[in-house]
């Protein structure tokens, strides 16, 4: 029984795809054979964020129009044994995208994997509601920013009424809030909101804090996802994310100032 | 501001106004049946019957013409003093008419207990909010945060919502509304006209605040009265803002 967990935010441009595949490779690199779909038709980028678009021979759409069969579009991540990848089409739009195609998908690969991650595409049309469906749970991805915080606000609406669990009256959908892009310096100047606020207005657990980091920017360019990277605070921090979504207790890092950072500014050594 | 005209000089003023009313709903149509059970009634309570204004519920029989001037005659010598008829047929809308009496539209049937204001039919006048009937059973309790997009109305009472009301989302009653925690989305009292309706919120960020159809944006409001506990209430066609604590 594969869990089936959406990344979302209904805002674009915060992370979800970023996130998608950190947490991927996050999860296949503590042992669970994780798959990552790509929802977002027409606007392919997980390829991309995965280093594996030179691989993508068939896709979502293919295999939902009973073009290719799911194993020929699935992609083998290169560095993780147990990661693959389905990757989106860049040449349909998303009515492409079915209810039922999208069921017989998940059920195929709900037996061969732990845990399935779907990459939500940005808004609230077609794709972005096929997207979290079928979700067991959802990591709603927002930044420190007013309008991310309603648009989070809004696709946790949908989340508990436009849902298969919403709609059978199931146990709700279990909602995560991963805060990315987070600035502690330029919060306390004022510049964005703080953890405190945004955890009130959104009233769910907070499962990870991403900090700022160069490290995100240069994992995307490269292909890497930032997972891999165990030496930077935004690797460690999805790491952290990680183990909490497989039930650990891991203490908030990277939301405070760090006290030592004036000390080692001066001496010019350590990253934050 | 005001949807509402209300100017000093004139003779009267319409206002919407609920008040308890008792229905009574007949199971027959049958006027020498309901002098007896009335008769047994009255010696039991008296204290009940001191020209007790009644609304005659008729929607539970199936008779088209009702011999109304009858029950009615029946109810005044027992001290009830029907003021108007609910539901029944277009015969017996008239008939009520004829007599002086209000008539009301059949009720959803759920319930058995309501209360109602019984307003003669008033003529609608400018862009006054329509003199409809507010009735307040048949409240709302959310439990929960309304979240951006959502719309969570109590159309014939007050709502009660337990949690936040986020920006971008809508909470509307006929009554007044109750959020226990920060209002920041819309707030809409007394959406059929009860100008007695009020808005409480333990923290005030609202971006829209309406009573009876006044209303006050977030830019109207008094800075300092947001993020404190608040009651919004309509006075003098004025909507006002008061600290709770």
């Amino acid at each position: 029984m594969a869990k089936i967990i959406v990344v979302t935010s209904g805002k674009g441009g915060v992370g979800k795809t970023t996130s998608a595949a950190a947490i991927a490779t996050g999860l296949a690199l503590r042992g669970n054979k994780t798959v990552v779909i790509d929802f977002d038709v027409g606007l392919r980028n997980l390829d991309l964020i995965m280093g594996c678009e030179r691989r993508v021979v068939y896709d979502l759409v293919n295999v939902i129009q009973g073009e290719a069969g799911l194993n020929q579009a699935l992609i083998r991540d290169k560095r993780v044994d147990n990661l693959h990848i389905l990757p989106a089409s860049q040449t349909r739009d998303k009515d492409a995208l079915t209810a039922e195609g999208v069921e017989k998908i998940l059920d195929t690969l709900d037996k061969d994997f732990d845990y399935i991650l779907c990459d939500s595409p940005a808004g609230i049309e077609r794709g972005a509601q096929l997207a979290m469906y079928y979700a067991d749970e959802a990591v709603v991805v927002t930044n420190p920013e007013v309008s991310s915080v309603r648009d989070s606000d809004r696709i946790l609406g949908l989340l508990a009424s436009k849902t298969r669990r919403a709609e059978r009256g199931e146990d709700p959908i279990k909602e995560h809030l991963l805060i990315t892009r987070y600035n502690p310096a330029r919060v306390t100047e004022g510049d964005m909101l703080n953890l405190e606020d945004i955890r009130e207005i959104l009233a769910i657990d907070l499962i990870g804090l991403i900090p700022e980091s160069e490290a995100v920017l240069r994992a995307s360019n490269q292909g890497v996802p930032v997972t891999h990277d165990d030496s930077s605070d935004a690797g460690q921090a999805y790491m952290d994310t990680v183990s909490r979504l497989l039930g650990e207790d891991v203490p908030l890092r990277f939301h405070e100032i760090q006290k030592k950072s004036l000390l080692s500014r001066v001496f010019g050594g350590g990253r934050r | 501001m005001s949807l509402n005209v209300d100017r000093a000089g004139m003779a009267f003023t319409f206002k919407g106004g609920m008040l308890p009313m008792t229905v009574m709903e007949l199971a027959s149509a049958d006027p020498e049946q309901i002098r007896e059970q009335l008769s047994g009634k009255l010696s039991q309570s008296p204290a009940f019957f001191q020209h007790t204004p009644v609304v005659l519920s008729v929607e539970k029989l199936d008779e088209p013409h009702l011999a109304l001037e009858r029950i009615c005659a029946v109810c005044r010598t027992h001290k009830l003093l029907p003021v108007a008829v609910r539901g029944g047929s277009d015969p017996v809308k008239q008939s009520a008419w004829a007599l002086g009496l209000g008539w009301f539209p059949p009720s959803d049937g759920t319930r058995s207990r309501v209360l109602e204001e019984v307003p003669p039919t008033e003529p609608a006048r400018g862009a006054e909010p329509e003199a409809t009937i507010p009735t307040a059973s048949g409240g709302r309790i959310y439990r929960g945060t309304v979240r951006s997009g959502q719309q969570i109305s109590a159309p014939e009472g007050d709502l009660v919502v337990v949690g936040a009301v986020n920006a971008g989302a809508e909470v509307l009653a006929a009554g007044s509304i109750h959020v226990y925690g920060a209002l920041r989305g819309r707030a809409l009292a007394g959406i059929h006209g009860d100008i007695q309706a009020g808005i409480f919120c333990r923290e005030l960020r609202a971006e829209l605040l309406s009573v009876a159809g006044t209303y006050k944006r977030m830019e109207d409001i008094d800075p300092h009265l947001l993020g404190s506990s608040v009651q919004v209430t309509l006075s003098d066609a004025q909507l006002g803002i008061t600290a709770l604590d």
